[in-house]
């Protein structure tokens, strides 16, 4: 019984991460794609967009990093 | 049950089956993308015709690369020998999980670079003068989408060759604890490349189209994309660290 109960917690680790990392790829590119057209159109705002980027990123980033962080904890903590 | 060679070959064909239908659907879908905006430039700009051909023609290769590994995880599914009856329920979940790994995990890179491409075709059309910088551009973004269909290819190539046989004296909790984590492993990589590809296809596609409208800000639209494009590729990392940890480290 016992192996059937970590057998699920990886199969869950597995899916937590694959669906997890669908959004903040989605997002990020987003935005980093928006920053690309921000930096075309005025050129002298390139580091406050850049740096509006990187926080939108950082942000963005963090569900990510809850699905690897769970996904760790399914795989060595049950 | 008692697994029989019949069982793991199901396995083989469902795997092949499903890498191959959902990586021709997304390919189809890339492909024609760019084949669609090529045209529309092409009757903007009649005269750019020539570029605008020969950046529809290689930004379609790199977009079906993803198509292809399916087909070459499908083709080894197939007649690679892999379904010997001694592999037991390790080798069933192995074959199912790699099928898993590469038809989904292209999803996100064809469609992202597909978008590449095409945004490249648009930019062309408009700025001719300047194809080569749009094309340079067009194939390091297409490239780093690419990268996370490489990931899966890794994972799935690892599945088949890896997977240890059944050994006899497992017991039944062992075979099902390995069987689940060689699917979770296929999973994570499968669905988590879709995210990251999408995203980097569309990043290099927006530093495409504004590499045409202000060709002068190239520098510093080049920067950005990679900045993003790095940022963008870490979840894929992630789940490619999990895929890892899920086929190497659990007995």
């Amino acid at each position: 019984m016992e192996y059937i109960a970590r057998a699920a917690a990886l199969l869950g680790a597995g899916i937590c991460m694959g669906i997890g990392a669908l959004g903040p790829g989605v997002g990020e590119g987003f935005v980093a794609g928006k920053a690309c057209e921000g930096i075309a159109r005025s050129p002298e705002n390139a580091s406050l967009i850049t740096r509006t980027m990187l926080v939108g990123q950082a942000v963005s980033e963090s569900t990510g990093i809850y699905s690897l962080v769970v996904a760790l904890l399914l795989i060595f903590s049950t | 049950m008692e697994i029989t060679r019949e069982i793991i070959q199901i396995a083989a064909y469902l795997g092949a089956g499903i890498s191959v239908s959902i990586a021709s659907v997304t390919s189809g879908i890339g492909v024609g993308y760019i084949a669609g905006e090529a045209s529309f430039a092409m009757m903007r700009q009649p005269r750019a015709g020539d570029q605008l051909f020969r950046n529809m023609f290689i930004s379609q290769a790199v977009t079906e690369t993803g198509g292809i590994f399916s087909l070459v995880i499908s083709l080894l599914l197939l007649f690679g020998g892999f379904d010997v009856v001694e592999g037991g329920w390790y080798r069933f979940a192995a074959m199912l999980a790699a099928g898993f790994a590469i038809g989904f995990g292209s999803i996100g890179p064809v469609l992202g670079s597909g978008y590449t491409g095409g945004q490249a075709c648009k930019a062309i059309g408009r700025m001719p003068k300047f194809s080569n910088a749009i094309l340079g551009n067009m194939l390091i973004g297409q490239a780093l989408a690419q990268t996370s269909s490489i990931f899966a290819l890794v994972i799935a190539l690892l599945l088949l060759y890896s997977t240890p046989l059944q050994p006899a004296s497992a017991s039944w909790g062992q075979v099902i604890l390995k069987t689940l984590s060689l699917l979770a492993a296929g999973i994570s990589i499968g669905l988590g490349t879709m995210g990251p590809g999408t995203g980097i296809g569309y990043v290099a596609g927006r530093a495409s189209e504004m590499i045409g409208r202000h060709p002068a800000e190239r520098p510093n639209i080049m920067r950005t994309m990679f900045l993003g494009a790095a940022v963008s590729e870490s979840t894929a990392i992630y789940s490619l660290v999990i895929s890892f940890l899920l086929l190497f480290a659990i007995h």
